[in-house]
């Protein structure tokens, strides 16, 4: 039986107070091995993905970023180097593990690239702030997804965007083909590259229980964004969602 | 897949074609659909003045359609094709750009550059322009040798004088048909209002001449 604090974890159903908890876990688990688990389990897909939404976004020299659950850093590297030296680009991330690992990079790469740990239900940034907030495969770990995009929205500068990419619902001609390798083929790489095959199940459960792309679009309309499209990447494995603050 | 690669393509010409910027930002965030008949894409005006193929449920603010037919003309830059491209929606950006489009120039020496160097890109760069301009030229001159040959020795086809005096005899025939038409209706007019009842056997007639 399920209660209104009750929320999914992958395909359980656990209570809202331990989700983040629980996420936090997996996420300390993998921290070490994230990247490469990346690669492997998209082929490499996903630099291109977030390259892609660096591209759609529209930023240019000057602008302010904020990027969300930016774990490893890879967009804030990205985003760093089109915003320049008269730009910002703050990289948060819930999970300290995650933030260590994007914080090292920065400064490895020599960018001045601010790491902040918080929650992106309660973003720690005044309103009217950012000209662009990105949130790369971190939505569907959210236990309030509405309230996270609600702040995302209010942090925004009129005119700015908001991109969300995340997994999301594929062509429907391969969903059987995208089960095979969610649930077998996953878990078993986690296995062998992470020695951790339970977190990468719940990223697999996770992927299937978040909103599909027009689901996720009207999400972002009630959240007050406009003029929100996506693009399906990878006949729908991925989506880019876009939408303005008005 | 494609999105990206073309959305990739459309971001490098932009960056080599700058002066584009400030006439595309004032217009960031609406969009342009163009039809051919053969393919349908939409375009979107980003915050920095770029441009990106626009998502799956872009509305778009402009639609630009451009019949099949008047593709091979506007490659051949027939300047009379453009009048028959209709727009629909906000004709301004639609406008601004095709205005983009039409005069964006691809730098193909700076990007072979990085690979081989300025010197040897350089020097592809003009083989390359010499190999179209005498390609261009020979083709113009067989063209002309043998249009000559066909009207003068041999003729299959006819000479543009001779199309001209047709054409202006089929709008003088023409012209005058309608003339014609409009008295021949006068008559009947006339005739139906001083003949009323034999007016219906007399319009047969007539229609049977048609």
């Amino acid at each position: 039986m399920t209660n209104e604090h009750d929320t999914h974890f992958g395909f359980k159903t656990v209570n809202e107070a331990d989700k983040a908890k629980k996420v936090g876990e997996v996420f300390h688990s993998v921290a070490s091995k994230y990247d490469l688990m990346n690669d492997v389990m998209s082929a490499g897909l996903h630099r291109g993905w977030k390259r892609f939404a660096v591209e759609i976004s529209g930023v240019s020299q000057g602008d302010k970023i904020l990027d969300i659950a930016g774990g490893s850093g890879d967009l804030s590297k990205l985003f760093a180097k089109k915003v320049g030296a008269d730009g910002q680009v703050i990289l948060t991330d819930i999970n300290s593990s995650m933030l260590g690992v994007g914080r090292d990079r920065m400064l490895d790469a020599g960018l001045n690239v601010p790491a902040l740990q918080c929650d992106a239900e309660k973003l720690p940034f005044p309103d009217n702030h950012f000209d662009c907030v990105i949130v790369a495969f971190g939505l569907r770990n959210m236990t309030h997804k509405d309230l996270a995009l609600a702040e995302m929205q209010r942090v925004l500068k009129i005119g700015g965007r908001l991109l969300v990419l995340e997994f999301s619902k594929v062509w429907q001609p391969l969903s059987k083909l995208y089960d095979v390798y969610s649930f077998k083929l996953l878990p078993f790489m986690g296995k062998v590259l992470a020695k951790d095959s339970e977190s990468y199940q719940y990223l697999a459960e996770s992927i299937r229980m978040h909103p599909d792309q027009e689901t996720l679009k009207q999400m972002m309309l009630d959240a007050g964004l406009s003029k929100v499209d996506y693009y399906n990447l990878a006949a729908g494995v991925v989506a880019l969602h876009k939408g303005y603050k008005t | 897949m494609f999105k990206s690669i073309f959305t990739r393509l459309l971001q490098h010409l932009i960056s080599q074609n700058s002066w584009t910027n400030s006439i595309l930002q004032p217009f960031s965030g609406k969009s342009v659909q163009f039809n051919s008949g053969l393919m349908s894409a939409s375009v979107v005006i980003l915050d920095n003045g770029s441009l990106a193929i626009a998502g799956e449920t872009n509305v778009a603010d402009a639609i630009v359609t451009i019949p099949p037919s008047l593709l091979i003309r506007l490659i051949a830059k027939d300047e009379s094709a453009k009048m028959q491209i209709s727009i629909d929606g906000d004709t301004h950006l639609a406008s601004e750009l095709a205005k983009v489009f039409a005069n964006m120039r691809w730098d193909y020496e700076d990007d072979l550059s990085k690979i081989v160097g300025d010197i040897p890109a350089n020097k592809i760069g003009s083989i390359t322009r010499d190999a179209v301009y005498s390609v261009k030229e020979t083709s113009i001159n067989l063209a002309e040798m043998l249009s000559e040959y066909w009207q003068e020795e041999n003729p299959i086809i006819a000479k543009k004088r001779h199309l001209e005096e047709f054409n202006t005899q089929v709008d003088t025939l023409r012209s005058d048909v309608a003339r014609f038409e409009k008295k021949l209706a006068q008559y009947l007019l006339q005739h139906q209002q001083k003949y009323p009842k034999n007016s219906d056997s007399n319009s047969s007639a007539v229609d049977n001449t048609h």
